[in-house]
């Protein structure tokens, strides 16, 4: 896969991810003589490719957009300091978004060494329908060399539509395949500011892993049900920690299927960074829904 | 007997009853009984029950490994698979992760019988009824608030024990619906739910988000609360609850109805009604400006498709009787 416009790289690490999703996103500063921190709106389009089996936008694309959201409201709370993502929790009711679908977020907790922001997703195209929610942790951290200089209030246009976009699991170069285990490939532009993975990546892996993961429990005869392919499952609610950052990758999930009633499967999965002694890097768990 | 002190007698902790063991220096195990009074619509021990469960075995490990530092629950998750019907659930918790702020473990429950060994699942194997995680923010330089010091090296083995459940522990810990619909449930701060610094303890206020979730999932879709059950928990605790009484509210998401529109129900029939949802739960410490204090993200779903509704105590399950809360 060849990244937007040719490049090996993106331009600005600080939005590449978000582009490639589309999401559009604007500061909303406290009420004139009100102290407090600014709260953050976001708006992503559903792009024929970033829809998955219930017709929607795909968890892990979601989750990634949350985490674009919530991070950059936490960073600007914590300036000139910055932020890493330590975990976001989420529930997603709904996987049949007609879009776009609209994020609103705030800041919950600013402590010393930590930001908590509540996420909420509202789907536009379903009269602003309440359909996810999470709570993201991210950690207070020296930004050393990085660029956080933003124009105030910020505010990041909607990219327009790429007709070449490629699908995520090609975007994220992750290989294809059905199994308890799925890599990634740590391809350049899949770092974020820090260098390392990038959150949302993780996101998309752990979507991808846990419905391949619950396919092969299926064909193992490990779960009740008749057996289903990747394209009637579901990742919905997910948990993530971000443990340690991925540097050098392959990066691995892999998973353990702990099942659940009929329809209903919860994944855990395990992240491991394969080219840096195989550490884990990341802990978290999909349910999976069958569609 | 509790740890440095804690928790006192008296305490809801005590009440529920845990035994708890380090098992490595890195893991440790501890079980509660389930019996009607710690139970939910499903028959099992409620999430909240098992959220304090793992907080309550996390806690001794976090001590253990922390020690003399001290540490704070920041977030918690738990997800059921099925019922946690017992006759004991017991947590299985492993370190994940030490940092230099924060400490991140993992736990399996499983159902066990009284000596231990495993409750076979529906399919004759073993795994687990529930997994859970636990962030715990790290506090350099020991619990200065704590009723007494710890002592220097921590007993291997940990009963806590009280008075036992005479009565569900929800209505033991004071807990009363104000608005099923909004989720709005109160709890009433005080030594009984005290953790160590004189606050509310992490365990309790999971639980009044599992039953202010299911008062207002279960007015939504129209089972009520008795025929709802919470699946999975996703706890954020921002700052301590210490006046009181606590107050949820709470927003229902959108399930949707059926395949391909709600997430909740798989292959639930589409319909009116949906067969599962979701809401986002906020406590609030009334009693001090209503600052918010946790924040809750919950998934419920119809008890019937979740499993076997109770039965009574009266098909063998025991009660649970003063002075034998602990396993």
């Amino acid at each position: 896969m060849t990244p937007p416009a040719g490049r090996d790289g993106p331009a600005d690490a600080r939005h590449y991810m978000s582009d490639y999703f589309r999401l559009e996103r604007w500061e909303i500063p406290p009420a004139d003589g009100t102290e407090g921190f600014s709260e953050f709106g976001g708006r992503m389009p559903v792009d024929p490719h970033h829809r998955g089996a219930g017709g929607g936008l795909r968890t892990g694309a979601l989750l990634t957009n949350l985490d674009s959201v919530g991070g950059f409201l936490s960073g600007l709370s914590v300036l000139p300091r910055w932020i890493v993502t330590t975990s976001l929790m989420a529930t997603v009711t709904r996987l049949d978004h007609l879009g776009p679908l609209r994020v609103h977020g705030r800041v919950l907790r600013r402590g010393r060494n930590s930001v908590v922001a509540g996420l909420d997703v509202a789907d536009e195209g379903r009269g602003d329908a309440l359909v996810a929610a999470a709570t993201g942790t991210f950690a207070v951290l020296d930004p050393g060399d990085m660029n956080v200089a933003f124009d105030r209030p910020a505010v990041v246009p909607m990219p327009p539509p790429t007709p070449e976009a490629p699908p995520p699991e090609e975007f994220f170069r992750i290989r294809p395949g059905v199994g308890t285990t799925t890599r990634l490939e740590l391809a350049g532009h899949l770092r974020n500011p820090w260098g390392i993975l990038h959150g949302g990546a993780v996101a998309v892996l752990a979507d991808v892993a846990a419905c391949r993961a619950v396919v092969q429990a299926h064909r193992a005869g490990r779960l009740p049900g008749r057996a289903r392919s990747v394209e009637h499952l579901a990742a919905a609610d997910t948990v993530l920690h971000y443990l340690r950052p991925a540097r050098v990758g392959p990066v691995e999930a892999r998973c353990r299927v702990f099942g659940g009633p009929d329809g209903r499967s919860l994944v855990r999965l395990a992240v491991h960074d394969v080219g840096a002694d195989d550490r884990l890097v990341s802990l978290g768990s999909v349910l999976v829904l069958a569609l | 007997m509790g740890l440095g002190g804690y928790p006192p007698p008296g305490h809801f902790l005590g009440d529920i009853g845990f035994r708890t063991e380090l098992i490595h220096e890195t893991a440790a195990v501890g079980r509660t009984r389930v019996d009607r009074f710690v139970a939910g619509a499903d028959g099992g021990a409620r999430a909240g029950v098992l959220a304090t469960l793992v907080d309550v075995v996390g806690g001794l490990l976090g001590v253990s490994i922390l020690q003399p530092d001290w540490m704070a629950t920041a977030d918690l998750t738990i997800q059921l698979v099925r019922p946690a019907l017992g006759p004991f659930v017991e947590a299985r918790v492993e370190l994940v992760r030490r940092g230099r702020t924060t400490m991140v473990i993992e736990a399996d429950i499983v159902n066990v019988f009284e000596d231990g060994t495993e409750v076979p699942d529906p399919r004759g194997s073993s795994s687990p009824v529930a997994w859970s995680t636990t962030t715990f923010a790290i506090l350099p330089g020991g619990n200065r608030t704590a009723p007494r010091d710890l002592p220097a090296d921590l007993p291997a083995r940990l009963d806590i024990s009280g008075a036992g459940l005479d009565r569900p522990v929800t209505d033991m810990l004071g807990m009363s619906v104000l608005d099923a619909a909004g989720g709005r449930v109160s709890l009433p701060v005080g030594p009984y739910v005290h953790n160590s610094i004189q606050a509310v303890q992490g365990g309790a206020m999971a639980l009044l988000g599992d039953v202010a979730a299911a008062e207002a999932l279960g007015a939504a879709t129209g089972l009520g609360a008795a025929s709802t059950v919470v699946t999975d928990l996703q706890v954020a605790y921002l700052t301590l609850g210490r006046v009181g009484p606590i107050v949820t509210r709470a927003t229902v998401l959108d399930g949707g109805a059926g395949p391909g529109g709600g997430a909740g129900g798989g292959d639930a029939p589409a319909g009116p009604v949906p067969a599962a949802g979701s809401a986002v739960v906020e406590l609030v410490d009334s009693g001090a400006g209503d600052r918010l204090t946790t924040v809750v993200n919950v998934r419920g779903m119809a008890a019937d498709a979740f499993g076997a509704p109770w039965e009574p105590a009266s098909d063998g399950v025991p009660d649970r009787t003063p002075h034998q809360g602990s396993p």
